[in-house]
């Protein structure tokens, strides 16, 4: 991280808005990513992420607001921005009756990669996401999984500066998810990438920093640990107890807790400000209640989302 | 050469296809064979026809059994009044009378001189497709003979003018060029398609840049267009098709005809967003053009503000130009205007393409 401070900005927004007739559908962001920051937009439909990265594509023209990629602007430079970028859309967009040799070969062609460079690379790709046994058949016939995966890598075939990943693991299996996943983390550090994401915990894990997206604007922004340190105040315990009585949750409640009981399995949440573990503990046992078990919750991604936005990611 | 990859890759997805490999190559044959066959190929429709042949010279006796018999059926008269009689009853189509003079104007003319060449035709109000055929029929006839170069010597033995105007003469250039004007759907459709699966907006953040898009497209499109033109021309060709000019001349109008309909096809497509709306906006534009071009119905029957609408447009000059060269032999000089004016709207379509797709490639 430290050496990341320090590099130039590769993607920065200022004020960046799209509306589309009455809809807002960016609201004036600012963005300031860094050489080789591996930066996750996460938000809820409709949030204004793809949105975001369309323009950051040239394909969309801001309503209002800049924004540069390397240094280009992407309303006055749009081609100098596209010789830099790689982009692999949400939708997944291929040429189904090419094979994946032709595929790449075209998106890297375009760019101007000679033909030599073209085939080690495509090659290193193909191996990369295991579809070098089937790189010869029309791509139309592909599973929805490795046609995921060619999606990807034609993102990469021409070695871009910045990446633009939307959504790169939408409607995958664990395993091929896990293996796009398991890529995207060797690309840390190397490349500028820009992705958006519905699963949080992977988020957490491979970014950099994170920038949540609720109705077109950012609501927060930081690296994973800083995100969930911000909601460590409210801290949330799960107990396992007998002899549970109603005086006693009662009496939690009255020390300004909130409280929420799951009879069946005698199982107690108690999630509060300054929530703490030994108070709680004790309280219980001066009541005579005899604890099984009892854990502090770590905050996660999911529940800094959810504290942000009050909604739920997944619908 | 980003063009020639992306129109590598049309082409693949083009040939790859065997459905729409065999609607882009077998459609023009069947439609060639279906139009030849129903027309009888090398034979022309029987119409009877009668002809009064008051010059009574050399030339007009060899209007009569060697241009006209081709294409009628004929009968000669001495007395109108009979020829009418059998008109009404219908044993005629209609009667051709030739007045005096006409051979004389015939050979003025084939000196290159000045006058008009008039011909009397009766026919039946009644039975206007016919008598609208019929005439066209004689008016190609009668210019075909009378324009052919035939050297001084050759005058009194008109016998030697190669003037062998079959149906499939007078009509193939029509049916080429309406199989030509579906190229306009087409065009529209491939590029369209892309737009809609997404695959063009990927090819958007490369570097591309609008003209080499559209002559990816259009290099592909023309590849398909050139295969097109050769299977009409080859199938009219069997089925009685006489080329008196030259082959390489009129195939070169076909193929400007082709370009400026692949150029409309992607103005269409960049009006549009999905096959959807592209496929029925391309036939609304195309059926009308195809009307206008008189390749359906001969212009020379229609009104003159019909006419001068049906020349803005290049497929009328198309067609003007095509006859000319297959029936007459004229060259290149002859048709120049006509093959300017589609030179000027192929590259006025082109540009209206690029600077309709440059404006979509940004929304």
């Amino acid at each position: 991280m430290s050496e990341l401070n320090n590099s130039p900005l590769a993607i920065q927004t200022c004020g960046l808005t799209k509306h589309f007739d009455s809809l807002v559908a960016v609201d004036g962001i600012d963005l300031s990513i860094k050489k080789g920051e591996l930066f996750s937009l996460l938000g809820p439909n409709g949030a204004g992420k793809t949105t975001t990265i369309t323009m950051l594509c040239c394909l969309l023209k801001p309503t209002a607001g800049t924004a540069s990629v390397m240094g280009h602007d992407i309303s006055e430079e749009p081609f100098k921005v596209k010789e830099l970028i790689g982009v692999a859309p949400q939708e997944t967009t291929i040429s189904e009756r090419l094979n994946s040799w032709e595929n790449l070969n075209l998106i890297g062609r375009v760019h101007g990669i000679g033909s030599k460079e073209l085939r080690k690379r495509s090659e290193e790709l193909l191996e990369t996401v295991g579809l070098v046994e089937r790189a010869k058949d029309r791509v139309g016939k592909f599973s929805g999984g490795m046609k995921r995966r060619l999606n990807l890598i034609m993102a990469l075939v021409h070695d871009p500066e910045v990446l633009f990943l939307d959504e790169p693991t939408l409607g995958l299996d664990p395993q091929s998810r896990r293996a796009i996943w398991d890529y995207i983390a060797e690309l840390k550090g190397k490349k500028t990438i820009l992705l958006t994401t519905h699963y949080l915990e992977e988020a957490d894990v491979l970014s950099d920093r994170v920038g949540i997206m609720d109705d077109g604007k950012i609501v927060a922004l930081g690296t994973p640990d800083e995100l969930k340190e911000s909601i460590s105040d409210r801290g949330t315990m799960i107990i396992s107890a007998e002899n549970l009585s109603d005086k006693v949750t009662e009496g939690l409640r009255t020390r300004g807790m909130h409280v929420e009981v799951d009879k069946a399995t005698s199982k107690l949440k108690v999630s509060g400000k300054d929530l703490n573990f030994r108070e709680v503990v004790d309280y219980l046992h001066s009541q005579d209640v005899t604890i099984h078990s009892a854990s502090l919750e770590q905050p996660t991604l999911e529940d800094v989302f959810l504290r942000i936005t009050g909604k739920e990611l997944r619908e | 050469m980003r063009a020639l990859e992306f129109c590598k890759r049309n082409l693949k997805e083009t040939y790859r296809d065997p459905l729409s490999l065999g609607f882009l190559l077998g459609f023009p044959l069947v439609f060639m064979l279906l139009f030849g066959l129903a027309i009888g190929g090398e034979t022309t429709p029987e119409y009877n026809i009668g002809v009064v042949d008051q010059d009574q010279t050399e030339i007009s006796q060899a209007f009569v059994d060697e241009a006209l018999a081709e294409a009628f059926e004929v009968t000669p008269y001495d007395d109108p009044l009979l020829a009418l009689e059998d008109l009404k009853v219908g044993d005629l189509r209609a009667y051709i009378t030739i007045p005096q003079g006409f051979g004389e104007q015939v050979s003025q003319k084939r000196r290159g001189g000045e006058g008009n060449i008039a011909l009397d035709i009766t026919y039946d109000e009644s039975d206007i497709m016919v008598a609208q055929q019929v005439i066209s029929i004689v008016d190609t006839i009668t210019r075909s003979f009378a324009g052919i170069e035939v050297s001084v010597t050759l005058n009194t033995s008109p016998i030697h003018i190669e003037s062998k105007i079959t149906y499939m003469d007078f009509i193939a250039p029509g049916i080429i060029v309406f199989g030509i004007l579906i190229l306009i759907p087409t065009s529209a459709r491939m590029m369209v398609r892309d737009k809609e699966k997404g695959f063009l907006g990927r090819l958007l953040t490369t570097p591309t840049r609008p003209w080499e898009f559209i002559s990816g497209y259009s290099l592909c499109l023309f590849a398909v267009g050139i295969a097109q033109i050769i299977i009409f021309m080859v199938v009219a060709y069997f089925m009685g098709l006489d080329i008196v000019g030259s082959a390489g001349l009129v195939f070169l109008v076909f193929v400007l005809t082709a370009l400026c309909c692949i150029g409309i096809g992607m103005i269409i497509s960049s009006l549009t967003k999905t096959e959807n709306q592209a496929d029925p906006l391309s036939w609304i534009i195309a059926m009308p053009l195809a009307i206008l071009s008189g390749c359906w119905f001969s212009l020379e029957m229609m009104p003159s503000w019909f006419q001068s609408i049906a020349y803005a447009f290049p497929f009328a000059h198309t067609i003007e130009a095509s006859r000319s060269i297959l029936i007459r032999g004229t060259g290149l000089e002859a048709v120049s205007s006509d093959f300017l004016f589609l030179v000027i709207w192929t590259v006025l379509v082109f540009l209206a393409g690029i600077i309709l797709f440059r404006r979509s490639m940004v929304s």
